[in-house]
């Protein structure tokens, strides 16, 4: 199996995926799988802990794409934290900064919601 | 002397400053990458040192007489951002510096005096503008130093331009590679993913997540044509799916089909997709891949179009490899089943042909690939007679096999018990209807000859009419008493039996209709009964294995030796 994790945590309203290892197209449903929880449970505000994440391939990225819209109409919203350089370098490249908060770490996105 | 020596003394200082303010300010400009900084402090710096009021920036935008004021200070009509168009020429260009008074239609344009100086901001190759300084506070021409200076420090501004547009040039190229080599990356790694993936959907939804990802999307479709079947097999985003009809549009429109076009398919329009890429293998449009807009800009180029057909190929080959697969394992499965139910059939025909003292017996069952359904059997009876069974049941494969088997049980269950035939028959033909769908039937015949080895008794259960051939007699006789086929309905009347006498040098051929019914190569007509029984005839006074060997190799010629049904046949001739 490839080397990827992900574990919810709570923090008060907000919820916290950690997420570690390779997001490429084998682990890309774990990560969705989460998010569908997530938001089927009405969690809507939503950090995304990228702290042990080592790699991050397309499809990884396209689930964030998939469900940004739908949490948002909900009220919500998915934030990034804690990357690393080569992590947040493939973000950047794609564009990803004009659409999601990608923070530097996990605190502000949690001040940020509850501004 | 003193005066003198003290003007000296401020000159000195004077250019001291002016050397100092040089190099710390060109130090600054040089290392600075930001090129409205670098303008903004060429202006500041030479307006301050100066003492005057008003100046402009100019930057040459892009055509040769068409200046964009770049910066501006003091009272001035134009602004920031404003274009104008210069009466300059290449005897202006040449200059380092202008002088307001001799080109006093140029300053007037720029809404300065004629005291007014420009000078040429401009590297070794490239003309990049003017910085423009009106008249000095004290209306004073400038003197021969200042000059000096500000060249200097346009000059120094004017490489510092120039390096900051080349390392801005650089790192959007930079940027743009590295682009190009993340599209590479997704596409080779996506290769190696898709080659792992034997699950349709989950190829589906990879390609559906990339494209995503990669293009910054959030509506998505990939629709498939499998087997003249089109159906979405995976989508993101969308408001409502194509119908049938929409679907049908889908596969018409262009292979780069662009949605601001014209166009008669509304799903396009209510889901905001912008683009329609087809997908071909082996030229015939299997897949269509539909976009909506991209999060960061409005339009697709063709690095998109390519990437999206690029990765849209590599998704449709991976499925089509795994429907191959599917169908390899399907005929894996299929070929098993055949040598199942030939294993099934080989088992049931007696081995080796029972001998019957007084009469010369051959059989042979000749299999087609396909495994059909036909039987027969040679059974001795507890009074000393033999059996003679020869059966064909409808379809091929495990399930005609195993019906085969039933019929088989039941005749050997049925061989030893003292009944008629005829009696028989109505078991096997009522236990075969109330045992089998109503599509499954068999056509059967079966004799005994009686111990003695003198009569034939027969009943024909629908089955091909055996031919008895006599010596003397020019036209076989056809054993055709009995009834219907097994299994069609139950024994209401029952089935006839009728009882022959046999005679010393009597052929009887008993057969199945993958003989008769063997067709020759255009596959427009049969081998049939006339054919069979000319063969039969010209080798009457042979064995009975010459006699079948003839007629196998007269179908084999007339077939071109292509076998569609399984053979068989019984022939048995009085000693």
């Amino acid at each position: 199996m490839k080397n990827f994790s992900i574990a919810t945590r709570q923090n008060q309203n907000v919820s916290i995926l950690d997420i570690s290892g390779e997001l490429d197209a084998h682990t890309a449903s774990q990560l969705e799988n989460a998010l569908k929880s997530l938001i089927d449970n009405e969690n809507y505000s939503i950090v995304v802990n990228c702290s042990g994440l080592d790699y991050i391939a397309s499809a990884g990225l396209g689930v964030f794409m998939a469900y940004i819209e739908d949490v948002r109409s909900l009220g919500g919203d998915i934030k990034l934290t804690d990357m690393n350089d080569r992590v947040y370098n493939v973000f950047d490249l794609l564009g990803f900064p004009t659409l999601y908060d990608i923070l530097d770490s996990e605190q502000e996105a949690l001040h940020s919601f509850n501004d | 002397m003193e005066t003198d020596l003290r003007s000296l003394d401020n000159e000195e200082r004077q250019s001291r400053f002016a050397l100092r303010t040089l190099l710390e300010t060109s130090k600054m400009l040089v290392e600075s990458q930001d090129p409205d900084f670098v303008l903004n402090n060429l202006l500041l710096i030479t307006m301050g040192k100066l003492l005057v009021t008003r100046g402009i920036i100019l930057i040459q935008n892009g055509s040769e007489n068409s200046y964009r004021v770049s910066k501006i200070k003091g009272q001035n009509s134009l602004g920031e951002e404003d274009l104008i168009t210069l009466p300059v020429d290449e005897s202006i260009l040449k200059k380092s510096v202008i002088q307001g008074t001799d080109h006093p239609e140029l300053v007037e344009e720029l809404g300065l005096s004629e005291e007014a100086i420009l000078f040429n901001l401009r590297t070794t190759n490239h003309h990049l503008g003017f910085l423009c300084l009106g008249a000095k506070g004290n209306k004073q021409p400038l003197a021969h130093s200042e000059l000096e200076f500000i060249e200097s420090l346009a000059i120094i501004s004017s490489v510092a331009i120039a390096n900051s547009r080349m390392f801005q040039e650089l790192r959007l190229i930079n940027r743009k590679l590295d682009r190009k080599v993340h599209d590479l990356h997704t596409l080779l790694e996506l290769s190696k993913d898709f080659n792992l993936m034997v699950d349709q959907d989950e190829i589906a939804r990879t390609f559906k997540f990339a494209m995503l990802g990669q293009m910054l999307i959030r509506t998505f479709f990939f629709a498939l044509d499998i087997d003249d079947e089109r159906s979405l097999i995976s989508s993101s985003g969308l408001k409502e799916k194509p119908s049938q009809e929409e679907l049908k549009k889908l596969y018409e429109l262009d292979d780069v089909f662009y949605c601001n076009e014209e166009h008669d398919c509304p799903f396009l329009d209510k889901n905001n997709i912008r683009l329609v890429i087809a997908l071909r293998f082996q030229n015939e449009k299997i897949g269509v891949v539909g976009v909506g807009a991209p999060a960061n800009k409005e339009e697709y180029g063709s690095e998109e179009v390519n990437f999206l057909q690029s990765l849209g190929n590599l998704a449709l080959l991976a499925i089509q490899k795994t429907m191959l697969l599917e169908e390899r394992i399907e005929n894996k499965r299929m070929e098993e089943e055949l040598e199942l139910a030939r294993t099934i059939q080989e088992g049931l025909f007696p081995s080796p042909v029972p001998e019957i003292s007084g009469f010369d017996l051959k059989a042979t069952n000749i299999s087609s690939r396909q495994v059909g359904g036909d039987y027969f059997d040679v059974v001795e009876t507890p009074d000393g007679g033999y059996i003679l069974a020869i059966a064909d049941v409808t379809g091929k494969g495990v399930p005609a096999s195993l019906l085969m088997a039933n019929l088989q049980s039941m005749l050997h269950a049925l061989a030893p018990i003292d009944i008629t035939l005829s009696a028989a028959t109505d078991s096997i033909n009522n236990i075969i209807h109330h045992n089998t769908p109503a599509d499954k039937f068999i056509t059967f015949f079966w004799g005994k000859i009686s111990n003695c080895g003198t009569y034939f008794e027969y009943v024909n259960a629908g089955h091909n009419n055996p031919l008895l051939f006599r010596e003397g007699e020019k036209e076989p006789v056809e054993l055709d008493k009995g009834g219907v086929i097994l299994g069609a309905m139950e024994s209401i009347m029952p089935y006839e039996s009728d009882t022959i006498e046999l005679k010393k040098n009597d052929v009887l051929v008993l057969y199945t209709d993958g003989v008769t019914e063997s067709m020759n190569p255009d596959k427009n007509e049969e081998y049939g009964e006339e054919r069979l029984e000319t063969c039969i005839k010209n080798n009457l006074t042979k064995s009975s294995q010459e006699i079948m060997d003839a007629v196998i190799e007269d179908i084999k010629d007339y077939s071109n030796d292509t076998q569609y049904d399984d053979i068989t046949m019984l022939v048995i001739k009085v000693s």
